[in-house]
């Protein structure tokens, strides 16, 4: 049976070599559309674990600072104690300039016995940063004033880089960066957080406590409010806060609003990408449809004569549709060949089982798609009389 | 003759409507990407209101510091100091106009609440850009240096903050600070960051680096020529100047910065590599991405095309018969196909004179308004030629090699 239907697709190939070609290119592309797709839907089913919903960010660009540690301690303690004075205000840390949502990343590496992780995302916070967030702690303790008195600089990690430096073993006492001037101690493991949205895929992360001389830099603070806070509060916020800070340029934003404009900055690109390969695949069905059609039509003396001798209708429409499948696969075979690639070659630095799940789903759309368009030329193919047919020649 | 190959295009067209369809749609829908990515490049680098000179302008983004010895390296843009010192400095240019990346601060009106985009400049940047006062004027050199507390605002933040009437002399308070407003201009989308913000102040007003002389800060220049042939020269003194900068006493041994002009300010960060500024780079990934969104929608026109011809194999026995050579069958086919793509060219421009419309009306991106001018218009055009050139040779060949015998017989 196949070998016959690919003797019928060889006798033509050079007919059939443009529409292999056709469905060979749109499988690339649509490959590609379901790489992106399967990856995002993969993050987006991951849990944030954290809370952002009562959450404002304040940013404050300020480079006149007072200059002693001492008096810097004291400014800052004042604007923290002034701010959560205020009873909407429930908890306020001071971070660096990646909080939640931002546009800005910081990186570091760390290295455990001759292991070295890098692009671990850096986060720099103060103590109160975990209530402000509330982040779930797996083991261990977040840092605070206890740390004060510690030879090694506190840090907390993700599970994520728990997993990348000691697997199953234990995390909480390890020092990490022994050779180096500033050896750390990890206090604490959290659950990995999703903080540059919905989509992003979770990286390893580490927060370390801000000393004094992190407030010559940090420039963001952030705060918990009461539900229901609204923007009269905002404005007594900001006035209260130009009058301390005076030299700064402040910012206040809200972390809801943060995190919808960072997702659509990942959003729009895959609308637009699905816009367009949408269009694409109608244009490709419409021509795979009309093309078929056509050439059912030129055959229809071969079919009338298998009619006349016998063969039944649903053969007949079996047959073509078969046919347009047999075609379809030897594209599809090839179009595997460089499809398995990505993953053989770790082109994108994507998981294999995302590039897997997309050549699966590609695959059987294109299957679709020439099922689709083949049924419709293969009914018409079944329905000619043999009689009509066989006349025309 | 080709008047008739004309006829004959358009009755081969009426002939099949759904095949006639599907190649309208194929072309039209292809172009109206193309023409409306093409009017949103042209957005961004063809000149704009108020950066209107951009044929004489060369523009400095940022400049990279290294350290070869310790592996430090660090990019970003300058400080005001820098650029007054060694830019403004310089003998070629015109003018040098300097502005701060924008800066978002709050302001509380009426129990709401409005970003403002804040962008520091001085008295030239009002030369060097073309801007539309709707009332009042640009803040003067000597208000800059007395350090007085005026602004100009955009007609939007007009809106905001003071409603539908004129705002000249009127304050306009934020950081807890008030500005006297002396401008109102017309809105500048976000896409044209050297000139878009939505309150400009003088440069002596700004919070922070005031009486820094470090290198690194939150400046650009945009240095007006006085004509386009000057522009080599001012970046060969501006090269100069750089190389005689003295390094001592920095934590870096070596500085990179470049004038270029607009669109080679861009590519230079995202594709440049030591002194290419990447704009070829940049070309020729457009050209490839193009390249490769018509591959698709051309093999399926190829295909239709074969189906197409084959169906006219009568037609093309006889004329074969009566001694028309292939070459002339071949021409005639190319030429109809281009017929062809052309028609669903006019259509594609239709759709995306509607698909701008909308995305002009819906303003994603604020004030931004697309247009389809003539660069837009002959690159469609092109486009269209070379689209019906390649989705025509080869069903063209396919059909000159047809026997007339087999030709004839077909029917």
């Amino acid at each position: 049976m196949f070998t016959h239907l690919f003797k019928l697709i060889w006798n033509k190939k050079k007919q059939n070599f443009m529409l292999m070609l056709e469905i060979l290119v749109s499988f690339l592309v649509i490959f590609a559309v379901f790489t992106m797709l399967v990856y995002y839907y993969k993050n987006y089913r991951k849990p944030m674990n954290f809370e952002y919903d009562q959450v404002w960010s304040i940013g404050f660009k300020m480079q006149d600072r007072p200059q002693s540690n001492d008096s810097l301690y004291v400014f800052f303690e004042a604007l923290k104690n002034q701010v959560k004075s205020m009873p909407e205000v429930e908890q306020l840390s001071f971070s660096g300039h990646n909080i939640p949502f931002s546009m800005s990343t910081s990186q570091n590496s760390l290295d455990y016995e001759g292991r070295h992780v890098r692009s671990i995302h850096d986060y720099t916070v103060s103590d109160d940063h975990a209530k402000v967030l509330k982040l779930s702690l797996v083991s261990g303790r977040w840092f605070s004033k206890e740390d004060d008195a510690s030879r090694y600089q506190p840090i907390v990690i993700s599970e994520f880089l728990k997993d990348k430096l000691f697997g199953t073993g234990e995390a909480v006492g390890q020092v990490l960066d022994k050779e180096s001037d500033h050896p750390r101690r990890i206090v604490g493991v959290v659950k990995d957080i999703k903080d540059h949205g919905d989509y992003q895929a979770i990286e390893s992360a580490m927060f370390r406590r801000a000393d004094t001389n992190a407030l010559r830099w940090m420039e963001q603070a952030l705060i918990r409010v009461k539900p229901g806070t609204g923007v009269a509060f905002e404005g007594r916020l900001y006035k209260a806060l130009a009058s301390h800070l005076t030299n700064a340029t402040i910012e206040i934003e809200h972390l809801t609003n943060k995190r919808q404009a960072k997702n659509s900055m990942t959003l729009v690109p895959i609308i637009i990408m699905m816009v367009v390969a949408g269009f694409l695949v109608i244009n490709v069905a419409l021509g795979l449809f009309g093309v078929l059609w056509y050439n059912i039509n030129r055959r229809k003396a071969e079919i009338g004569l298998r009619r006349a001798i016998g063969a039944p209708a649903g053969s007949i429409s079996r047959q073509l549709v078969s046919e347009a499948m047999v075609l379809a696969t030897l594209a599809l075979i090839v179009g595997c060949f460089f499809a398995v690639q990505f993953p053989l070659l770790n082109v994108f630095d994507l998981p294999a089982s995302v590039y897997i799940y997309a050549i699966v789903l590609a695959v059987l759309f294109v299957y679709l798609l020439v099922i689709i368009c083949s049924l419709y030329p293969g009914k018409q193919a079944a329905a000619i009389y043999p009689a009509v047919a066989l006349h025309e020649d | 003759m080709l008047k008739n190959y004309f006829k004959i295009a358009i009755a081969v067209l009426k002939r099949r409507k759904f095949f006639t369809f599907i190649s309208l749609f194929g072309i039209a829908f292809t172009l109206t990407i193309l023409i409306v990515l093409t009017a949103f490049l042209d957005h961004l680098i063809s000149p704009q209101y108020p950066d209107t000179k951009r044929a004489r302008s060369l523009y400095i983004n940022t400049a990279t510091r290294t350290h070869s010895g310790k592996g430090f390296q660090s990019n970003g843009p300058l400080s005001y100091h820098f650029l007054n010192k060694y830019v403004s400095s310089m003998k070629t240019p015109e003018r040098v106009g300097i502005g701060s990346i924008f800066i978002t601060t709050n302001t509380y009106i009426n129990n709401k609440k409005l970003e403002i985009d804040m962008k520091y400049t001085n008295a030239d940047f009002w030369e060097v850009q073309e801007f539309e006062f709707l009332e009042g004027r640009p803040y003067t050199a000597q208000e800059i240096t007395n350090g007085d507390h005026v602004v100009v605002i955009s007609e939007q933040t007009r809106r905001d903050y003071f409603g539908e009437t004129t705002a000249v002399g009127k304050y306009f308070e934020t950081d807890n600070v008030k500005y006297r407003v002396c401008g109102v201009v017309k809105d500048v989308p976000i896409t044209l960051i050297f000139s878009y913000a939505n309150v400009y102040l003088p440069y002596t007003l700004s919070k922070t680096g005031r009486n820094d002389t470090r290198f690194e800060g939150m400046y650009t220049a945009i240095i007006l020529a006085r004509s386009k042939a000057d522009l080599p020269a001012i970046q060969d003194e501006y090269q100069q100047t750089i190389a005689r900068i003295p390094l001592k006493g920095e934590e870096f041994n070596e500085l990179h910065s470049y004038a270029d002009t607009y669109l080679a300010s861009f590519t230079r960060i995202l594709l440049g590599k030591d002194d290419s500024s990447g704009v070829g780079k940049f070309v020729l990934s457009i050209g490839l991405f193009a390249l490769f969104f018509m591959l698709l929608p051309t093999l399926n026109l190829i295909n239709i095309n074969i189906s197409r011809i084959m169906e006219r194999s009568s037609e093309i026995g006889v004329r074969k018969a009566f001694g028309a050579s292939s070459k002339t069958l071949v021409y005639q086919f190319i030429i109809e196909n281009i017929i062809l793509t052309l028609i669903g060219g006019l259509l594609g421009l239709a759709l995306s004179a509607i698909v701008i419309l909308v995305l002009n009306s819906s303003q994603l991106i604020p004030h931004m308004y697309l247009a389809i001018n003539f660069t837009v218009l002959a690159w469609a055009f092109i486009v269209c030629l070379v689209f019906g050139f390649f989705s025509g040779v080869y069903p063209a060949w396919r059909m000159s090699k047809l026997q007339v015998v087999t030709a004839l017989k077909a029917q």
